[in-house]
C-alpha cells in the first residue's frame, strides 16, 4: 500500500462525501434567498433609501445585514450538521479513524469546504449588493469598498464555522449538535452590539459589519475592526486545536 | 519487539471503562502469513481489542506491536499495513457502493483498478452503483470486506466478518478468508463466537472470555488441552464450552 494522500486529497474527498446530501444546493438557495434581501427592499421602497446620506454600501448593509447575517449562520450550522450526520449516520467515521491519516484532516477538510461555499453565497450576496448600488443609486466604483466589507464578513464567520463543526463531530446526533447550534444564535441575536466582548461570541461575530466611504476605511480602519479580526483568527485557532484535543482525548473513552 | 515470526504481539494489553476491565493483560501472538481465529463469547473483549490494534481506543495498560512497530508512536504506519472491519460495517449511506470505496481508495493512494477487483472479490460489482444505505445487510457486510481488502494489505482485522450473511454468503466469505494468507500473501485476524466457524478457517486460535485469554495455539493443541483438563472431547466446540464454563464458574457466574 502506498503512503497517506488525504493531505492533498482532502478537499475533494470532503466535498465528494457530501454528494446527495443537499448541502450545495442548500447553501446556492440561502445564498440567493440573502441575496434577494437588498433588492427586494430597494424595488419595493427605494424612497426610504435612495434618500438617505452617505455611501450607498453603508446604507444597503444598515438596513440588511442583519438579515442576511442570520441566513448565513443558519447556512453554517446545517452546512455543519449535515457534514458530520453523514460521518456519524452509516458509522463511516469509525472506518475513516482507522485508515492511515491524521484525524484532523478530515475536520479541516471539512472547514476548507464549508469556507469555500461560505464565500461562494458572500460572493453571491456582494453582487446583488454591488448590483444594488449601480442600479439604484448610481454609484459604479462601489466594488473595491464591497469587496472590503464582504471580506470582512467572511473573516466574521470563521469562528462560528469552525464552533459549528466542533460541536458536530463531537455530538454523534444530528438534532443535538443542530439544537446547540440554534440556542447559540439566538442568544447571538440577544447580546447587545455595542458590547465588544458580549460581540466576541462567535455565533454573534457573523453580525458585524464594516462599511463606509473607501477612503476612510483604506485610511483609518477602526480600532475595533482590528481588534475583531484578531479575535476572529484566534477563536478559529482555539477551536481548531480543541478540535484536535477532542480526538486525542476521545480514544480513553 | 515482535519477532519476525508473528506479525502481530501484544504484551499485558488491558482496557477499562468506569471500572470495568474489557481486556485484561493479555498476550497475543499472530503469526505471519496465518488466519488467526480471535474466538469469545458476546462481550468477552474481542471488539475491543481489535479497536486497540487499529488505535481507535487507548489501552489502559500494555502495549502491542505490529510488523516490528510499536503503538502509539507508530499509528499512521501501523494503521497503512491494515485493512480492517470493526463491528458493523461502516459506509457512507448516500454514496453508492463504488464512491464509498472510491473515497477509501483515494485516502491509500491506490490505482482505480483497486475498487472494482475489491467489488469483484466480494461479489458486488453488480450492486455497485446503488446507494450504499439501500444495501441489504449482508451487502453493507460485503462492502465492508472489500474496504478491507482494498490495496491487498498485509494485515487484515476482521470482526465477526459472516455477520449477516445468508449461508451461501457465510460459506463464499468463509472461503474467501480461507484463501487470503495464499492468494495475497497477507495475514488476517478474525473474530467470531463461533468455534465452528473458526475451525473452517483459522490455522491458530486465541479463546477470550472475560477480558482473558483463556487459551491460545493450533486446533489441534486445543484437543490435547482439552483432553488433559478432562474435557468433553467429541468435538472442538464442547472443549471451548466446557473450558468457558469453567473460566465462569470460577469467576462465580455459570452460564
Amino acid at each position: 500500500m502506498t503512503g497517506s494522500r488525504h493531505g492533498k486529497n482532502g478537499l475533494y474527498l470532503e466535498g465528494k462525501k457530501l454528494k446527495r446530501t443537499g448541502f450545495y444546493p442548500a447553501f446556492l438557495a440561502g445564498g440567493l434567498l440573502s441575496a434577494a434581501f437588498p433588492v427586494i427592499n430597494l424595488a419595493v421602497r427605494p424612497e426610504s433609501f435612495l434618500s438617505l446620506e452617505g455611501s450607498p454600501f453603508h446604507i444597503l448593509m444598515q438596513a440588511n445585514w442583519q438579515l442576511m447575517a442570520m441566513i448565513n449562520v443558519l447556512l453554517v450550522l446545517t452546512g455543519a450538521c449535515i457534514m458530520y450526520h453523514t460521518e456519524h449516520s452509516g458509522n463511516a467515521i469509525l472506518k475513516m479513524s482507522s485508515l492511515p491519516f491524521r484525524e484532523g484532516s478530515l475536520f479541516l477538510g471539512k472547514a476548507l469546504v464549508m469556507a469555500s461555499v461560505c464565500a461562494v453565497v458572500l460572493l453571491i450576496e456582494a453582487a446583488s449588493v454591488l448590483f444594488c448600488t449601480i442600479h439604484w443609486f448610481g454609484e459604479e466604483g462601489m466594488l473595491p469598498e464591497v469587496l472590503i466589507g464582504f471580506g470582512f464578513s467572511f473573516l466574521m464567520l470563521l469562528p462560528a464555522l469552525l464552533c459549528s463543526l466542533l460541536i458536530a463531530s463531537v455530538c454523534k446526533n444530528m438534532w443535538v449538535s443542530l439544537g446547540i447550534g440554534v440556542v447559540c444564535i439566538f442568544l447571538a441575536t440577544m447580546l447587545p452590539k455595542d458590547d465588544f466582548v458580549l460581540s466576541l461570541f462567535p455565533f454573534a461575530m457573523p453580525f458585524q459589519e464594516i462599511s463606509g466611504e473607501i477612503h476612510k476605511l483604506l485610511q483609518q480602519v477602526p480600532e475595533t475592526v482590528w481588534k475583531l479580526s484578531a479575535a476572529a483568527g484566534a477563536e478559529s485557532a482555539l477551536f481548531i486545536v480543541l478540535e484536535f484535543v477532542f480526538l486525542k482525548v476521545r480514544r480513553w473513552f | 519487539m515482535s519477532n519476525d515470526r508473528n506479525i502481530i504481539e501484544a504484551h499485558q494489553l488491558s482496557r477499562s471503562y468506569a471500572g470495568f476491565r474489557a481486556v485484561d493483560r493479555i498476550d497475543l501472538h499472530v503469526p505471519r502469513g496465518s488466519v488467526y481465529g480471535f474466538l469469545g463469547p458476546n462481550g468477552a473483549g474481542k471488539s475491543t481489542t481489535m479497536k486497540m490494534l487499529l488505535g481507535l481506543t487507548t489501552p489502559s495498560e500494555g502495549y502491542f506491536v505490529v510488523d516490528g512497530k510499536k503503538n502509539p508512536e507508530n499509528r499512521v504506519e501501523i494503521l497503512k499495513e491494515i485493512g480492517s472491519l470493526i463491528e458493523s460495517p461502516a459506509f457512507y449511506g448516500n454514496l453508492t457502493g463504488e464512491e464509498n470505496l472510491d473515497i477509501i481508495r483515494r485516502i491509500l493512494g491506490l490505482p482505480k483498478s483497486a475498487v472494482s477487483q475489491a467489488l469483484d472479490l466480494v461479489g458486488l460489482t453488480q450492486y455497485r452503483r446503488r446507494l450504499a444505505r439501500n444495501y441489504s445487510l449482508g451487502m453493507k457486510q460485503r462492502l465492508g470486506l472489500a474496504g478491507a481488502l482494498l490495496g491487498k494489505p498485509p494485515i487484515l482485522i476482521l470482526d465477526e466478518p459472516t455477520n449477516g450473511l445468508d449461508p451461501v454468503g457465510i460459506h463464499e466469505i468463509r472461503a474467501l478468508i480461507r484463501s487470503l494468507p495464499a492468494q495475497f500473501d497477507c495475514t488476517v485476524l478474525v473474530s467470531s463466537h463461533l468455534l465452528s466457524e473458526i475451525e473452517l478457517m483459522a490455522d491458530r486460535i486465541g479463546i477470550l472470555n472475560h477480558g482473558r485469554i483463556l487459551f491460545e495455539g493450533t486446533l489441534e493443541d486445543l484437543k490435547a488441552y482439552g483432553l488433559t483438563q478432562g474435557y468433553p472431547t467429541g468435538n472442538l466446540e464442547e472443549v471451548f464450552l466446557a473450558m468457558v464454563n469453567e473460566d465462569n464458574g470460577r469467576r462465580g457466574m455459570i452460564r
